[in-house]
């Protein structure tokens, strides 16, 4: 594994580092809560539900965590 | 295992044992903080690898062939499988708080020892089950909370003792934090600005989050981070101004009440404009900061220049009176164990767990991680003089309030310690002095700037870093204000639709007024109390604090040791058990020692009866103004009054565990049917499509 590492050229290496680069994007944008609403709204459509817009979805998140302990000491 | 993996856990295990000597043996020489961080790893990995797996496998029997709530009631909005380093990263950031810094600033008075080994100990035996026990117990019961689970599991009293638990412990701990910001940012001209700019820029992020990119969480909070940024470093130019430094310099009673004023509008405010922006920025910062701190102390490792033990294990010491036993356990609360994390345990995490094994990564994990938070600001103490340490740390009533009466009464203690030492000290740092600073908050900030400028090797910028270290309490403290403001309002107006429907109304604007100024005037009283305390504030209400903070701990692991004595693991009670006698034995002698004790430095009652004598005989004798004389009457109310709240959360103890008792009582004897309150079981969807996977 090491060995195929290290004889890897610079478009494997390349394509390594855009691909470390998308999990560190996609690990950041699901921390920060970026990736809820598309999950959201794509389980809604799925369900033939009409999805909350943005604004409402994101704003009803911000009423449910700040209506019991979320920040400890 | 395999011999190989043994051989590592029994490596581990030594170097442990080795660290762990060197630290409690060590005198003469200062020991590199290295080794206390090392010995520190080794017990979290070993507590973790083999006690965590103890817990998970044996006593819990955690099941991922069992459906968690977030698969069985997925709604894509509260219930949803999230990524387990997600929700780790989510729950950490949930937990952590000013605490596990600050406490163990103050218990360093003790030497690092004591606190050290109580963290470390504490938290690997303690505090991770406790957190672990209830995440997997509520998750277990469709995410229900604390005081649910008690009304449920326990008895209807068992649930309205905890959410009485709950709210005192809200009111004191927002009162503590405040009060440690408070003496943060007294006569700081810099510090204020600093903190003043925050604002401003929170709800500038708000209404972009609100109106121009509705929830671009990432960008609004990198745009923030370098407005944050700005304002740090511009502190010094208003700090240096002798126009604008004036505007921002306040005494603490006049911090008191523009934090009490603050908090009362940041609660009747909407969470999108304020509170939620800045707890993005918080977040961000705090793990960014704490990562950096780790790293610094690595690259830096620094020698403890504190010792391992001082002359105030005997209760003499200057930030908090008491002796190392039982106050030690009770001003390290969180970092070792701590009851609020029982709240945030129940409720939101296990509503997002994916699979049930993840309970033991993100319950005991994360508080093996918060704890080492806990060690790592004991290392920022260590680093500092003694003599500094004491200077910085304690108040004006316990060694002289001029530079030079306090240098003597230090350097008599025999931690050497000059005014110009001081002078140069808090010139470097860009505060006008250091002394009396007591809360921790300024002696970590110190201590922080030191491991950061010496790390990066730019000593000049030692005050920037003090003011960003500030700036980094300050902000995630404001934020735990709000937060428990908010918090405490909608308990009232829940409590007060029992009697008064209309305010079962959240969005009800008269309900939301008054229930936030009470909440507010609440907090807001034992933070005057604290800010107008002669000894500094901090000997009264981190004592108070901690007890209440050990009795939801105590609510908590009497919940869990009920759930399992239902669930026929009576033979592994200790798990539970241990901790909870611990906690008792150690809030019911902390609160009698602070009620009770004849030493008007501890006890409120007899330091009551010392002002009060005091105050009959300057009146009699006439030489005591009217003003002064009322502020006195005003202290010895405020005594009465904390111990009167140190009684009622004694009591609390007793009855809660005189309950629990007697439920185990009937079970044991089987005069009760044990029923346990879980949610039916159902086989994990994932895991069916890999039976029929192999079936295939």
């Amino acid at each position: 594994m090491i060995n195929s590492r290290m004889d890897a050229g610079p478009f494997e290496i390349d394509a390594m580092l855009t691909q470390l680069l998308k999990t560190l994007w996609h690990f950041l944008r699901e921390v920060s809560g970026e990736n809820d609403y598309p999950r959201y709204r794509d389980r809604a459509l799925a369900r033939g539900e009409s999805p909350l817009s943005p604004v409402r979805f994101y704003l009803s998140r911000l009423e449910h965590k700040y209506s019991r302990p979320n920040r400890c000491c | 295992m395999n011999p190989i993996r043994k051989l590592f856990w029994l490596g581990v295990a030594a170097l442990g044992a080795i660290g762990l000597s060197l630290i409690a043996t060590a005198r003469g020489e200062p020991l590199n903080a290295v080794w206390l961080v090392t010995a520190a790893v080794c017990i979290y990995a070993l507590g973790y690898r083999f006690y965590s797996r103890f817990v998970a496998c044996r006593v819990l029997g955690l099941d991922d062939a069992r459906a968690t709530p977030a698969e069985r009631l997925e709604d894509g909005r509260d219930f949803t499988p999230t990524n387990k380093w997600v929700l780790f990263g989510h729950h950490f950031a949930a937990i952590a708080g000013p605490g596990p810094l600050v406490g163990p600033i103050l218990a360093a008075q003790f030497g690092y020892l004591p606190g050290t080994l109580w963290i470390v100990i504490g938290g690997v035996l303690g505090g991770c089950v406790q957190d672990f026990v209830t995440l997997f117990f509520s998750l277990r019961r469709n995410g229900r909370s604390l005081g649910e689970m008690a009304k449920a599991e326990v008895s209807e009293f068992g649930g309205w003792t905890a959410l009485f638990a709950v709210l005192a412990i809200m009111v004191i701990l927002i009162a503590v934090v405040a009060l440690v910001v408070v003496n943060a940012l007294k006569s700081s001209p810099w510090g204020v600005f600093t903190i003043a700019v925050i604002i401003p820029v929170a709800c500038l992020l708000g209404l972009y989050l609100r109106y121009v990119r509705p929830g671009r969480v990432l960008e609004a909070s990198v745009l923030g981070f370098l407005l944050v940024m700005t304002g740090v470093i511009g502190g010094r130019y208003v700090s240096d101004s002798a126009h604008w430094a004036p505007y921002f310099t306040y005494t603490g009673l006049a911090l008191a009440w523009i934090i009490i004023i603050y908090g009362f509008i940041s609660s009747v405010l909407p969470a999108w404009l304020l509170l939620a922006p800045r707890d993005y920025l918080a977040t961000f910062i705090k793990l960014g900061t704490i990562l950096a701190l780790g790293v610094g102390i690595l690259l830096a490792h620094p020698p403890m220049l504190l010792p391992p033990l001082t002359r105030f294990t005997d209760g003499t010491g200057p930030i908090f009176a008491g002796k190392v036993f039982p106050f030690c356990f009770i001003t390290i609360a969180c970092g070792a164990i701590s009851g609020f994390h029982s709240l945030i345990a129940s409720g939101t995490t296990p509503k997002l767990i994916t699979k049930e094994s993840h309970a033991r990564t993100i319950g005991y994990g994360c508080m093996m991680m918060e704890s080492f938070v806990g060690v790592m600001a004991m290392v920022a103490a260590t680093v500092l003089r003694p003599g500094v340490y004491f200077a910085v740390n304690s108040p004006a009533g316990a060694v002289g309030a001029t530079p030079d009466a306090a240098v003597a009464t230090i350097t008599a203690w025999g931690y050497p310690v000059t005014a110009q030492e001081m002078a140069d000290l808090a010139h470097r740092v860009g505060e006008i002095t250091l002394f009396n600073r007591t809360g921790g908050a300024p002696s970590l900030a110190v201590g922080m700037a030191q491991i950061f400028s010496h790390t990066l090797g730019m000593g000049g910028l030692e005050a920037i870093w003090y003011h960003f270290a500030i700036m980094f309490e300050a902000l995630f403290i404001l934020t735990v204000l709000d937060a428990g403001t908010r918090v405490g309002r909608f308990m009232l107006q829940e409590l007060a639709s029992h009697l008064v429907p209309v305010f079962g109304r959240t969005g009800w604007y008269p309900g939301v007024v008054l229930t936030s100024a009470l909440i507010v005037g609440a907090w807001g009283y034992f933070l005057l109390g604290g800010v107008r305390d002669p000894l500094g504030g901090i000997n009264s209400l981190w004592p108070l604090f901690g007890i209440s903070n050990q009795l939801l701990a105590s609510i908590a692991l009497c919940i869990a040791s009920t759930i399992l004595i239902k669930m026929g693991k009576r033979r592994y009670l200790g798990v539970t058990l241990a901790p909870l006698v611990w906690l008792v034995t150690v809030t019911m002698t902390a609160s009698y020692q602070k009620v009770w004790s004849p030493n008007p430095r501890l006890g409120f009652l007899a330091h009551a009866r010392l002002l009060s004598d005091q105050l009959s005989s300057s009146t009699a004798a006439g030489t005591l103004p009217a003003a002064r004389a009322a502020e006195t009457a005003r202290l010895i109310f405020n005594d009465r009054l904390d111990a009167t709240v140190t009684l009622i959360l004694a009591v609390l103890v007793v009855l809660v565990l005189a309950e629990s008792a007697r439920q185990w009582w009937l079970y044991t004897f089987g005069r009760k049917e044990p029923a346990l309150s879980e949610a039916p079981a159902q086989l994990s969807r994932l895991t069916a499509q890999r039976l029929r996977g192999d079936e295939g």
